[in-house]
């Protein structure tokens, strides 16, 4: 008898970082509906989904909403970091498990969460350590004014220093400020080799367009010689992007036309995954209201059991004539969130411990 | 004073949990391992194979000084207090025990993280104020030494130059002022030097 599943989906439809929620959705939905039309899973997803709408006061009380009033006690979704750490005290009290699949700034290991994107060492880490030998050790950082952008931006300038780098600049814009000249006039006078962007969203929109322009004017700043850098820009990204994303430096688990999957970007493999390595992990009847760290210890997944993070591959890609073409393939890599763990290669010289 | 936290090295370092059989352990373990930490867990005392932690959770709730192979304070590592019960004596003997931070009970799914962390500075912080007073109480002992040899080496001049004649001389044998004022005691002063009750 195939058993009837409610899975819980919690991603923003409007608002500053729709276009990754929408991937994230896309794969989710595609994988469920995968699931649905194959009977040897033994059952099937139905989806109760709920929109915070951008609002972050909203994720907390949604995710209560679908964990007390529905039998789902999984949830796919949350695209910030923010929004997640809201949901996180939500699922610990009633048992539930979110499934992230958005890369993010590592130091967490929720027994409550699924990580099924890239953190630190899988994305900004080896991103720098092949950075600085191609174009050099003085950086300018930007980010979104909340932990995504400080932490990553923490990590970079002790990975710049530790290198004997130099971080030429620092700066903030709070979620959806369009507010980016101080930015690029820093940039334009302290003349960096590289920019390392964690803004996200309309701000991330309007800093790369504004910094196209910038190497309209002088050739210091085309991508040739100062790339601007991101861990977190996909394809799902590039429509709003248009010109100003070319030649951008991403690093990511999987790029359009990587591999013989077809998903539209990282983002909606990522979600993809988490559906279908759910599914997996629930076929035993009786498991679907199990806790995470029951499954995981049941059945080997590809969520470690002990971090609940993914192994991935590195890509790094840069966008040319409007799609990420491949620079560098790096092996699949446990995700290591507190980064207490060698790291491969070269990257020995540059490891950030103090 | 700016403190930068950078990412700690501990991977593969070893915590040991003194608490008894309890989710406390299990959540805490867990938070543990995720981090990247060996972890053992032991109940009633720490026994000597402790002394080789490099961190100390302990129960708060139930314990006390017997547990523990080394003097209330003295501890080897950073120790981190599992607080149960927030009454003020339980509070007073954690600290008296050494206390470096604290995670409240019951334990979910963080706050290990913050707690090793600020463990691990505040160890580092007492033990530095602790040889810089140990070095700051010896020279004090040796005031008196200082002062003889000023003293013996003014003989042939002023008492300022004498001085700046002694600190030329440690500087020369790159000695502290403190050891070169001895060894002139030693040198010149007949008898000088058994007035002398080195403590270092």
């Amino acid at each position: 008898m195939t058993r009837r599943i409610e899975l819980g989906l919690l991603y923003s439809r409007s608002g500053s970082y729709c276009l990754i929620s929408e991937a994230c959705r896309t794969g989710a939905l595609s994988a469920i509906a995968a699931i649905n039309g194959d009977p040897s899973h033994g059952l099937t997803f139905h989806p109760v989904e709920r929109d915070p709408g951008r609002n972050i006061d909203l994720y907390a009380p949604m995710a209560d909403d679908i964990l007390r009033n529905t039998t789902a006690r999984h949830i796919i979704g949350c695209v910030t970091s923010w929004s997640r750490k809201e949901v996180i005290p939500v699922l610990e009290r009633a048992g539930g498990t979110l499934w992230y699949a958005v890369p993010y700034e590592g130091f967490e290991a929720s027994d409550h969460v699924a990580y099924t994107h890239a953190c630190p060492n899988q994305h900004l880490l080896p991103l720098l350590d092949w950075t600085f030998p191609a174009y050099g050790r003085r950086g300018y950082l930007t980010g979104s004014n909340y932990i995504w952008g400080w932490e990553m931006n923490r990590l970079a300038r002790d990975t710049i220093m530790a290198a004997g780098g130099e971080v030429l600049g620092e700066r903030y814009l709070p979620i959806g400020s369009l507010d980016v000249g101080r930015m690029i006039e820093e940039i334009r006078v302290t003349r960096p080799d590289f920019i390392h962007n964690a803004l996200i969203g309309p701000s991330s929109y309007e800093f790369l367009s504004a910094y196209k322009a910038l190497g309209a004017t002088d050739p210091a700043f085309l991508p040739e010689n100062c790339p601007v850098l991101s861990c977190n820009l996909t394809e799902c990204e590039l429509p709003a992007l248009g010109l100003a994303s070319e030649g951008l430096i991403a690093a990511g688990p999987y790029f359009r036309g990587a591999s013989d999957a077809s998903f539209g970007s990282s983002h909606e493999e990522a979600a993809f995954k988490a559906v279908q390595e759910l599914a997996r992990l629930l076929a035993e009847p009786g498991s679907e209201t199990a806790p995470l760290a029951n499954l995981l210890t049941a059945t080997p997944s590809l969520i470690d059991a002990q971090t609940h993070h993914t192994e991935l591959p590195t890509l790094i890609a840069q966008v040319r004539g409007g799609a990420f073409q491949i620079l560098e393939r790096q092996a699949a890599q446990p995700g290591d969130p507190y980064l207490t763990h060698d790291r491969p290669r070269a990257a020995r010289t540059l490891r950030v411990v103090s | 004073m700016k403190r930068t936290v950078r990412i700690q090295n501990l991977g593969g370092a070893r915590a040991v949990i003194l608490h008894r059989p309890h989710a406390v352990v299990q959540a805490l373990t867990r938070q543990l391992a995720a981090i990247g930490l060996h972890v053992d867990a032991v109940w009633p005392d720490l026994d000597a194979s402790a002394l080789g932690a490099d961190f100390v959770f302990f129960d708060a709730d139930m314990g006390h000084d017997g547990q523990f192979p080394w003097a209330p304070g003295a501890s080897p590592m950073p120790m981190i207090a599992l607080i149960g019960s927030e009454a003020p004596g339980r509070i007073e003997w954690s600290l008296s025990i050494g206390a470096h931070a604290q995670l409240l009970k019951p334990v979910g799914d963080s706050g290990a993280y913050s707690a090793l962390l600020i463990a691990r500075a505040a160890f580092d912080a007492r033990r530095a104020a602790e040889i810089e007073i140990a070095d700051l109480r010896a020279r004090i002992d040796e005031r008196q030494t200082v002062v003889q040899a000023v003293t013996l080496l003014a003989r042939q001049g002023t008492e300022a130059e004498a001085y700046a004649q002694l600190r030329q001389m440690a500087m020369t044998w790159r000695v502290t002022l403190e050891q070169a004022a001895a060894r002139v005691v030693a040198r010149y002063g007949a008898g000088g030097a058994d007035d002398r009750h080195s403590r270092s």
